[in-house]
């Protein structure tokens, strides 16, 4: 190991609103790759015509997923935004991971009363 | 591996990406426009070449954007070499494995 100084202590690391979209990013898109064989799953039985109903119980696990999807989505899109050099400056930015959160969050809830 | 790391895997997700993105613009104006097709006609189109191509150039964009992504996170945070082979051997066997799925659904659905 390198002597330089590690710093990760988590209580006192600040995490700005764009590190914490960002860290959702992530976990939404690890979420989405572990929903994948579901998704195939319903591929199947929705062209076999069997029935696509959820349990009383899926509806968090399916609102977890909608916040995943939807968070990846635009969270995804402002990644790209930024790249293009649109948006990158930091109010921008600070702007736009917040609002993010909100649809994201906004997303789910839906999901959850639909 | 070239072909999916680098560079042309950087590359790869940002396409992959806006293909993503071309089928959630897509699916929300399908929805727009009226209601969700009846289970025949959906059957029928995801039957026909053209229907399930594009079925076939979802999940093919959609397998591929999930193994940049999860191979990113590995290296990320696992780092023991046999373990992180281990890790990245398995998404790779697991993503594959769901392609030939989804393959053998469109291709047994059309016949």
């Amino acid at each position: 190991m390198s002597a330089r100084p590690v710093f990760l202590d988590l209580r006192r690391i600040r995490f700005p609103v764009g590190a914490i979209a960002s860290m959702g990013h992530r976990i939404s898109g690890v979420a989405l790759a572990i929903a994948l064989p579901f998704a195939v799953l319903a591929l199947q039985r929705s062209l076999d015509g069997d029935s696509l109903a959820l349990a009383g119980w899926m509806r968090i696990p399916a609102a977890l997923l909608a916040w995943a999807a939807a968070h990846h989505l635009f969270a995804g899109i402002r990644h790209l935004l930024m790249e293009a050099g649109i948006g990158s400056s930091l109010p921008a930015a600070r702007r736009s991971a917040y609002a993010a959160l909100i649809g994201g969050a906004a997303i789910a809830l839906a999901a959850f009363v639909a | 591996m070239r072909l999916f790391s680098g560079q042309r895997a950087f590359v790869l997700q940002r396409l992959t990406a806006l293909v993503l993105l071309a089928y959630v613009a897509g699916a929300l104006l399908r929805l727009a426009l009226g209601a969700p097709p009846e289970l025949a006609a959906w059957r029928a189109w995801a039957a026909r070449p053209a229907g399930a191509a594009l079925i076939a150039l979802l999940a093919a964009a959609l397998l591929l954007h999930a193994w940049v992504g999860l191979r990113d996170v590995v290296l990320d945070y696992v780092h023991p070499l046999a373990l992180r082979l281990a890790v990245l051997g398995a998404a790779a066997a697991a993503l594959a494995f769901l392609g030939l799925w989804t393959a053998l659904i469109l291709v047994s659905h059309a016949l």
